[in-house]
């Protein structure tokens, strides 16, 4: 029906963050070029994918949207299992979503993998006049919590390709630096390495690996 | 935009009546109708026009569709929002309407500063995401009542407060109610041009008919909704009962019922289906017991998923969760509704007592 195994890797990536930051438009920006300045809220998750080439292998992302309202954490939660990667979505206009950036870092200790990579996303660098995150304090959270960052605007497409390319090349050199070690030396494992799971595998690539 | 409001039933007669739209004959009507939908219309015009209206004849004459002139006089009677007693009924929409006002007025008397936040911003959040596009939905005044009857309810309702994808079960009862005050297409129309007064009736009686439809639906709203939960797990096992296959299709590529029939609860059907296909379809829940939106409406979902076999059969992982997210409904007419609910009523009587199985909850 859809593309088979027309690609080398399978990465899961899910999207979190508040209500209204911006995660559905991060996802449609990228899988299809679309901006929508009336999209409606998600309901529970949504789903697509998109295929980009990483050191001449073609890494497909298969990207969760989850909904942001509190209500709905029971439910996306399930999705945190098997994703390799999290784009964690603020609004830098409003404060209070890069408030509970804290709060969904926890929530996926508590759900995720522990060796996912994270990326701290402030979206919206459109609205520069009505910005009340800086720049320099998402960073420095970022540095002091292991995280990645990059600011995005769905609205003009700036860095939205950036943000999702970084975190499949950060995943892409976790994996086969992983692969190239343990064939290299099969005794020494990297701590917790064996924790990625999606990896060019049969079953995630037809989706057996299962979501909530 | 728009054009001017041609009111209907405007006579300064208070209150704003619902109920000036029964006539005494089919004399109202356009020549277009057709004789067996006029036949239709005096059938129920006569049931309604009763001083008792009976319960099972309006039942009855309402399963298979309600005139759209009707619609917003059967659908509170039908909520049990109105009275069958015909005296009584423009005492208790005088009632219920200043009770609503009343209770907008408390909740926002406060000003911003004394709103409950969380629910407050969320509700913000959602009113322009709420059907995007139709101009009635853009306009200022829609989106300030959308916001008064969603953060009124949300406050007398603290175990669930406003969950996302209740705004949209708004839309039906709003865009009928406001249907009986004008002649033009609800969808293009602006109630700013209303009056206050018949603003204020439109709003309460969306509001009291939510609340109604709502009440039998709150387990879905509630913590961890469990009532999703439950109506998930079994449209699943009715599923595998009718069609193992495909079920099976499904559990080997890895899909879970969860992972498209949450928001087909969540949302009854709306963000898969017309606000045009959904009234049609309430025409018919609300004619079935309180529990229709749970009860009855999970042999709808099954119904629907079975739309759809052929193709689901054919489909992976991919195709499936990609195909069940936009389904092609955006062609339906009350003809596919119409086939939806009566499959999902046969499902319902071959299904629904069937021992061991699915009956009760
Ligand atoms: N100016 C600006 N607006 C944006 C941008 N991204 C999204 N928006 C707007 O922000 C609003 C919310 O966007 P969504 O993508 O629906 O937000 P979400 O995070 O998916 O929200 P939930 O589904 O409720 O969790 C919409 O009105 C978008 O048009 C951006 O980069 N710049
Ligand atoms: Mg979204």
């Amino acid at each position: 029906m859809t593309e088979q195994s027309n690609y080398d890797y399978l990465f899961k990536i899910v999207l979190i963050g508040d209500s209204g930051v911006g995660k559905s438009n991060l996802l449609s920006r990228f899988t299809r070029n679309e901006f929508n300045n009336d999209s409606k809220s998600t309901i529970g998750v949504e789903f697509a994918t998109r295929s980009i080439n990483v050191d001449g292998k073609t890494v497909k992302a298969q990207i969760w949207d989850t909904a942001g309202q509190e209500r709905y954490r029971a439910i996306t939660a399930a999705y945190y299992r098997g994703a390799v990667g999290a784009l964690l979505v603020y609004d830098i206009a409003k404060q209070a979503t890069y408030a509970s950036v804290t709060r969904w870092l926890k929530e996926l200790r508590d759900h995720a993998d522990s060796n996912i990579v994270i990326t701290l996303v402030g979206n919206k660098s459109d609205l520069k006049h009505l910005r009340s995150v800086p720049t320099e304090e998402a960073k420095n959270f970022s540095t002091e919590n292991g995280l990645s960052f990059i600011e995005t605007s769905a609205m003009d497409a700036s860095n939205v390709e950036a943000a999702f390319q970084n975190i499949l090349t950060d995943i892409y050199r976790i994996v086969s630096n992983r692969a190239l070690e343990s064939s290299s030396e099969p005794a020494i494992q990297p701590s917790g390495g064996q924790t990625i799971t999606v990896s060019p595998s049969v079953d995630a690539a037809t989706g057996k690996s299962g979501c909530c | 935009m728009s054009s001017h409001p041609s009111r209907k039933g405007s006579k300064s007669a208070s209150p704003p009546s619902l109920t000036n739209r029964i006539t005494g004959g089919a004399n109202t009507l356009s020549r277009e109708r057709s004789v067996r939908t006029n036949r239709k219309f005096d059938k129920f015009n006569d049931c309604l026009l009763k001083p008792d209206i009976n319960m099972s004849d309006l039942r009855s004459f309402a399963w298979s569709g309600i005139p759209s002139e009707l619609r917003p006089i059967v659908w509170p009677i039908l909520l049990g929002y109105l009275p069958l007693n015909s005296t009584t009924r423009n005492q208790t929409l005088i009632r219920k309407r200043a009770e609503y006002a009343e209770l907008v007025r408390l909740a926002f008397a406060r000003g911003r500063e004394g709103l409950e936040f969380a629910v407050w911003h969320q509700i913000e959040i959602d009113v322009p995401r709420t059907r995007p596009g139709v101009q009635l939905w853009m306009e200022a005044a829609t989106q300030r009542s959308l916001e008064r009857i969603l953060y009124v309810w949300a406050i007398r309702h603290p175990a669930s407060g406003y969950v996302q994808g209740i705004n949209d079960l708004v839309t039906p009862f709003y865009q009928t109610f406001l249907s009986a005050y004008i002649v033009s297409d609800p969808e293009i129309f602006d109630p700013g041009l209303l009056s206050p007064e018949v603003l204020n009736a439109i709003e309460a009686d969306t509001f009291w008919c939510l609340s109604r439809l709502l009440d039998g639906i709150q387990d879905n709203y509630i913590n961890a909704q469990p009532g999703i939960h439950r109506s998930v797990k079994k449209m699943k096992d009715l599923v595998k009962k009718i069609n193992a296959p495909l079920v099976k299709h499904l559990d080997e590529e890895g899909v879970e019922f969860m992972q498209f029939a949450f928001r087909w609860m969540n949302c009854l059907l709306m963000r898969e289906l017309s606000v045009k296909n959904i009234i049609r379809m309430w025409d018919t829940y609300m004619v079935c017991r309180k529990d229709a939106f749970s009860e009855f409406h999970l042999y709808v979902c099954s119904a629907f998923l079975l739309t759809w076999k052929d193709e689901l059969q054919a489909m992976d992982f991919q195709g499936i969760i990609m195909f069940l997210q936009s389904l092609p409904t955006a062609n339906w007419t009350n003809h596919e509704i119409e086939l939806l609910l009566s499959g999902a009523f046969v499902l319902h009587s071959t299904w629904h007592n069937a021992p061991g199985h699915l009956g009760g909850s």
